[in-house]
């Protein structure tokens, strides 16, 4: 008895423990799910990636951050139909040494929004709108003017430009 | 031992929820739904129905929802007496030693005698096909909208045949000495085995370019002839059917064999997502052969701890407002609406709905207290939803029957038909006002063989009342119901007994439970 008592205390933990690691895995900027749909129209990447918040839109709103966080950051991966894209910003080091500029440009509102639209046709939907603990998770087809983004970017000295090598 | 025991029950216990919810998990409902291509072809027993049952099928037809695949093989011949239906293993059979793969190939692509094919179908299909989202995607995309002729190559793998088989035909004579026909049917479907690669390989092997030599030719002819894909069995329907003719009992079946196929393949059930509220909204109309009344239900999604995506029963709802929406995607499909009928939660957007058909037949059952005999008595009522607004107003045909327990002797009898509106103060709660015209028949006398015995031991009853209804576990009603019967014009026999039996006009109330089927 004691050691059925035992083991049911064992996995309530463990569960608790797996949940709390879960919902942190959804806050982190570094666990997102990001796809390369097809090759965007020029100057473009067409992407489906995937947020997190406590509301379908807090989510959504998460999803674009990340797609132009991928964009920047991470670089966007290739599928069936398209090439792998590279990171605007391949140095590990930008985001830390331009911490305020970054703390800006991802702020509620902030420029980012210029350089995404979402595609999905309304709501985020089916199986693309998942509740889960704490919130929602949801995935959306988002357009990211990845062109334009470079060139800002480059224009503020936060990436460097091809021609700075030369 | 006692403990032993109980640790025992309930580790099983565990063990069959733990298989039980992984077998869930795998049960996820989705809303990809894309159209599927069917064929219909008869089987014929090499008897004298044979004609009748083949133009009853070629005659039907299966509406909007779904692409016709122009297959060579109309008919199959099993020779076979029609007292009992062909077996699924006979069909297997029959079905093993014709090329159908290979005809419905042919069909979409256009084969000609020479071997030639085109994508002319296949591009009209994918382009029919696009939703909304598909032609939002390809305008995102450097393809553009061209491409979306290329999901047609997607829909092949959706391709059907259905198989036809009548059997128990019988000939009838009603007491007037008027002719009818009867009849059973099943309908056996075969979906075509043929997936991504498949294709690709089928493209590679078989397609004839202009450019290719007399020998490439005739070895992709070869290939084609000798391609061996299975038709593999998914689903089998019955019904049954009365007609005038055999054609007609036969013509009969048809809609009720294609309805339980539907609910057999879940591939044939209209899927689509909740794109708006107030009223409920989703983009299917006309091209998925959506009607008035018919059923869904809703579901949306979680994740499990493991991460595991469920999808979760939400209640269901009917169509209202069916839009048309026949004709090519340009990303701004007119939306059809819907009502909410059942469940806890207020059915949300982004929610998946999936066809969930119903006969639209509602039966009633319970006792009656008072009304003509004052006294006690059992009602059963059957109504049928003729339509639904938005507002969730429903027009019920009705048909009620009741049997008063307490003359028993006179076995007073009363059927009627009538009329229901039904309002929905809540998708829980319907109230419903309704009249009813009838008769209520007394007595049975052996002697009397007269023409008009039945109208003499009737009476006509008018009974106007209201019903409500209240949802238990949808699609389980309790309901209650009051009303006024109106005796009037009683025949003279009918008038003789009920100087026995004291039947007047009066209020009665009746209770109980009502199933919608």
């Amino acid at each position: 008895m004691i050691a059925l008592t035992l083991l049911m205390t064992f996995s309530a933990v463990s569960a608790n423990a797996q949940s709390k690691d879960r919902r942190k895995s959804f806050k982190s900027w570094d666990n997102y799910e990001i796809t390369t749909e097809k090759v965007g129209v020029d100057g473009t990447k067409f992407v489906k990636v995937w947020g997190f918040g406590r509301t379908v839109d807090a989510a959504t709103m998460a999803a674009k951050e990340n797609a132009v966080h991928a964009c920047i950051f991470r670089g966007l991966p290739g599928s069936a139909t398209a090439m792998s894209t590279p990171p605007i910003c391949p140095n590990p080091d930008t985001l830390a040494s331009h911490e305020d500029y970054f703390q800006t440009f991802f702020a509620a509102g902030g420029p980012y929004l210029a350089y995404v639209s979402m595609t999905t046709d309304g709501v985020p939907s089916g199986t693309d709108r998942r509740k889960v603990k704490g919130g929602y998770k949801v995935g959306i087809y988002v357009q990211v003017m990845y062109d334009n983004l470079k060139r800002k970017l480059e224009a503020d000295g936060i990436a460097r430009k091809l021609s700075s090598g030369f | 031992m006692m403990r032993n025991t109980l640790l025992s029950v309930l580790s099983l216990v565990l063990v069959c929820w733990s298989a039980s919810a992984q077998e869930k998990i795998k049960e996820v409902v989705t809303s990809n739904y894309n159209r599927n291509s069917v064929s219909i072809v008869n089987i014929q027993r090499g008897d004298s129905y044979d004609s009748n049952t083949q133009r009853a099928v070629s005659g039907f037809s299966l509406g909007d929802k779904y692409d016709i695949n122009n297959i060579r093989t109309k008919s199959l011949r099993m020779p076979k007496t029609r007292t009992e239906g062909v077996s699924q293993t006979e069909v297997d059979e029959v079905v093993a030693n014709t090329a159908f793969a290979r005809e419905i190939l042919a069909s979409i692509f256009n084969r000609d005698s020479n071997g030639m094919m085109d994508d002319k179908t296949v591009r009209y299909r994918g382009n029919y096909d696009a939703k909304d989202q598909d032609v939002i995607n390809a305008r995102a995309a450097r393809v553009g909208t061209d491409a979306l002729g290329d999901l047609g190559h997607g829909l092949v793998s959706g391709s059907y045949i259905v198989l036809t088989d009548f059997y128990k035909i019988e000939r009838n004579t009603d007491s007037k000495g008027n002719v009818y026909w009867t009849t059973n049917a099943q309908a056996y479907a075969y979906k075509i085995g043929m997936d991504r690669d498949a294709l690709d390989s089928f493209y590679e092997q078989c397609w004839i370019y202009d450019d290719d030599d007399q020998a490439a030719r005739e070895a992709k002819n070869r290939a084609f002839r000798n391609l061996d894909i299975p038709m593999i069995p998914v689903a089998r329907a019955t019904s049954a059917g009365t007609g005038s003719s055999v054609e007609e009992a036969a013509e009969s079946c048809m809609g009720n064999l294609i309805t339980g196929l539907e609910n057999r393949i879940p591939a044939w059930e209209v899927a689509v997502s909740i794109i708006g509220k107030r009223p409920l909204r989703a983009k299917i109309g006309t091209k998925e052969g959506l009607k008035n009344g018919d059923r869904y239900r809703a579901y949306s999604y979680t994740e499990d701890r493991n991460g595991n995506l469920k999808s979760v029963k939400r209640g269901f709802l009917r169509a209202t407002e069916i839009s048309s929406n026949t004709g090519m995607s340009i990303g701004e499909t007119e939306p059809s609406k819907f009502y909410q009928i059942s469940g806890i939660a207020n059915i949300d957007e982004g929610w998946t709905i999936k066809q969930s058909n119903d006969a639209g037949i509602g039966v009633a059952l319970g006792p009656k207290f008072l009304g003509l005999g004052n006294s006690v008595g059992i009602g059963l009522d059957l109504d049928y939803l003729m339509n639904v607004s938005n507002v969730g107003s429903m027009s019920y045909f009705l048909l009620s029957g009741s049997i008063d327990l307490g003359k028993s002797d006179y076995l007073p009898l009363f059927v009627g038909l009538g009329f229901g509106y039904g309002l929905h103060l809540t998708r829980m709660f319907e109230i419903m006002p309704y009249a009813m015209i009838g008769g209520e028949h007394m007595g049975y006398s052996n002697s009397d063989k007269s023409n008009d015995r039945f109208l003499r031991e009737s009476a006509l009853v008018l009974e106007p009342g209201v019903r409500a209804a209240v949802n238990v576990a949808y699609p389980l009603q309790v309901f209650a119901k009051a009303y006024f019967d109106v005796l009037t014009l009683q025949g003279p026999l009918y008038k003789m007994y009920n100087e026995q039996v004291g039947h007047k006009s009066g209020l009665g109330i009746q209770f109980g439970l009502k199933w919608t089927f």
